[in-house]
């Protein structure tokens, strides 16, 4: 939180020099093949679909047979080989102070601050493509209404498990 | 957050006092039948399209039977039963539910009563318990009699007040606060609305959507209506004039129609304005008891809510572009709780002058900023997002109007409308902070004020996107407990490095006690 920041653009397309500059931590790097196997369940349906809708529709009609075929697994290729690794390094975190800080996003930058005594419960779950690469990810629960859940994907699962611990020590309800 | 280890207490002892729901409530399931058998309608008219016409009724009174059946048995299969320091509710007719809630966990009782309830004397029952979340998992009794309902609060109130001074040990120590934080032990009027009041209220509160449904029922049932009139038809008033014999000045003077007709409009607009405010405030009271503020408003659905001191969250003041030079103002509470179904946060002072409001926030502990209090501004970047729908709305127009549609031009004229309006109330975003809290204002025909302690505060985002990080600028969103009218509380397009400093200090605020 003391960081100066750098009013002037960081580049865009280094995005340890983004973490570094608001001093955050990154997330792992293998989150990177966790959102790029995500990313490739997301596309692979839609690039089917498109060919499927290629055969049967356009060449019936005898529109462009082929173009889309060609453009929904081009977008899809695109989609699985270069955005996931920038999407992880985009993810910044900062634990301590008594308080979790979470970034997230280019384009649209969010950059939470929870303190550890507004906690009210946490969890640290592990989807079937995180367990492949030994990652969690840590959802914290607060009682706002804006930002009921924090999530925070992408750590190793032992780093998750201290984290929560962590936080755990802290928690303290203040509600009757 | 119901916890187990008050529960404990002889159960066994006090099982013979269990207690039902009162009778007409039975009576109250009959009436709430009515809108149900709407459902039924479809299955009628099949029946009725099937040819069969003779099965019509028969099929509605089985249906109307297995209701009455099935309310009957719901009625029978609920019980609770008021112990000395928990109230244990039975309901379910096949899976049954056994909930307990100690009175520790109570924060108040509401009362609500409808036309029909106030008519047989019962009233239903809600217990606010700390627990935040669905308005449905609230336990209810639905109904009690009133005297009865009366009791339990006063019974439930007695044993918090017990409570209080056993408390000062920090195993309660949220009691312990609460002792400290209220020392108010009577209950003492705050702020009630005289009829006089309601009718000021209720001119400025000029409502045009019930205008809008009296139109529509109008052109809808214009052939229903037992007069043959529709004030929104310039013709009908030719016609009335024509009755009169005033037909030859009526066709010099055509101006004289579209007056009467605008003044039939305005004169709908202020009736349903006073009509909607006398039916939900009459009788309007506010009332600080020993831990919460009691209101009890109401003509034909009568409501008593009590909302605990301690859970208010952040305070709202509203007023209008016009009201505003009146100085009239509305203040509603941001808690954990609900009000009631619909509402999100509390109505506590309907329509009242800063003079009346400032008493009720000090009861709350928060100080609405003085006049010398310097404001500062957000950029006027914000109105970006109102200009590109204004641009949006101008070039789906001007398409439109290519396309050979003329009432494209509505589109372009509502682009230029909506622009104005952005650009203008773009300049009435600003904030400013006080030692422990953080006052936002927004708006211009609407203007509202947020009054956010720091204390209440769960989590800030601190939001940059491309078009503030060039700028030098980032939005601050706070999370705060309960929801409100407003939706989430932000700070929009302020400075980066004041952002980063206001963040940093409100999370350095304690919780609030």
């Amino acid at each position: 939180m003391t960081e100066t920041v750098a009013v002037h653009p960081v580049d865009p397309f280094d995005a340890h020099a983004l973490n570094a500059a608001e001093g955050l931590d990154s997330v792992d790097p293998a989150f990177s093949h966790v959102l790029r196997i995500t990313t490739l369940f997301n596309m692979l349906p839609i690039a089917i679909g498109a060919t499927v809708l290629d055969v049967m529709v356009v060449r019936e009609v005898g529109g462009p047979y082929g173009l889309l075929s060609v453009l929904a697994w081009l977008l899809g290729v695109i989609a699985v080989v270069t955005f996931p690794a920038r999407r992880a390094q985009r993810w910044g975190f900062k634990i301590g102070e008594g308080q979790l800080r979470v970034a997230r996003g280019w384009l649209f930058r969010t950059d939470t601050i929870v303190p550890f005594v507004r906690v009210q419960h946490i969890d640290v779950g592990q989807g079937p493509v995180e367990r492949w690469f030994g990652l969690s990810h840590l959802v914290v629960h607060t009682s706002g209404t804006h930002n009921s859940t924090v999530t925070l994907p992408g750590l190793r699962a032992d780093l998750a498990a201290a984290m929560r611990e962590t936080i755990r020590r802290h928690i303290q309800t203040d509600f009757a | 957050m119901t916890d187990g280890a008050a529960a404990l207490p002889a159960e066994a002892a006090a099982e013979p006092e269990w207690q039902r729901l009162h009778p007409a409530t039975l009576a109250l399931a009959i009436v709430k039948l009515g809108p149900r058998t709407v459902n039924f309608l479809p299955a009628l008219a099949a029946i009725g399209i099937a040819g069969k016409w003779i099965y019509v009724l028969p099929a509605l009174g089985a249906f109307l039977l297995i209701s009455l059946v099935v309310a009957w048995f719901a009625w029978l299969r609920f019980r609770f039963l008021v112990g000395s320091d928990e109230i244990v509710i039975e309901s379910g007719v096949f899976a049954r539910q056994h909930r307990t809630i100690p009175f520790d966990r109570i924060q108040d009782v509401s009362i609500e009563q409808g036309l029909i309830a106030r008519a047989l004397g019962i009233a239903k029952v809600g217990f606010e318990t700390g627990a935040g979340g669905d308005k449905k998992d609230e336990a209810r009794l639905d109904a009690i009699g009133l005297d009865a309902a009366q009791a339990l609060r006063t019974t439930i109130r007695a044993h918090r007040g017990d409570t209080v001074p056993a408390a000062a040990t920090p195993t309660s120590g949220e009691d312990a606060d609460e002792a400290t934080a209220s020392p108010a032990t009577e209950d003492r009027l705050l702020f009630a609305m005289s009829p006089r009041r309601l009718l000021i209220a209720g001119l400025f509160n000029f409502s045009l959507a019930a205008l809008a449904v009296v139109g529509a029922g109008m052109q809808l049932f214009d052939n229903l209506l037992p007069f043959d009139f529709n004030i929104f038809n310039p013709v009908d008033w030719f016609d009335l004039a024509e009755r009169y014999g005033l037909e030859q000045w009526i066709v010099a003077h055509r101006w004289v129609a579209g007056v009467g007709a605008l003044l039939s409009l305005l004169f709908i607009g202020f009736a349903s304005g006073v009509l909607m405010m006398v039916l939900a405030n009459w009788g309007f009271r506010l009332t600080r008891e020993p831990r919460a503020l009691r209101r009890t408003r109401g003509l034909t659905t009568r409501t008593d809510v009590a909302l605990p001191v301690r859970r208010v969250q952040a305070a709202i003041l509203v007023t209008g572009w016009l009201r505003k030079r009146f100085d009239w103002h509305e203040l509603r509470l941001q808690s954990l709780a609900r009000d009631g179904e619909k509402e999100k946060d509390h109505q506590v002072v309907p329509f009242g002058h800063l003079s009346e409001i400032d008493p009720v926030l000090g009861e709350i502990a928060i100080r609405r900023p003085d006049a010398a209090q310097p404001w500062e501004h957000s950029h006027r970047v914000i109105a970006a997002g109102g200009l590109f729908g204004a641009l949006c709305a101008a070039a789906g127009g001007t398409i439109a109007m290519l396309l050979g549609q003329p009432l494209g031009g509505i589109g372009i004229a509502a682009g230029a409308l909506i622009a104005a309006v952005t650009l203008f109330s773009a300049r009435f975003h600003s904030w400013t902070d006080l030692p422990d809290m953080v006052a936002i204002r927004r708006g211009w025909l609407k203007p509202k004020t947020t009054l956010l302690p720091h204390a209440s505060v769960q989590s800030v985002d601190l939001k940059s996107d491309f078009i503030l990080r060039p700028l030098g600028l980032a939005t601050l969103v706070f999370g705060v407990p309960g929801g409100s009218a407003l939706g989430s509380h932000e700070i929009p397009a302020i400075p980066l490095a004041t952002a980063q400093a206001l963040r940093t200090r409100i999370l350095a605020a304690r919780s609030r006690a």
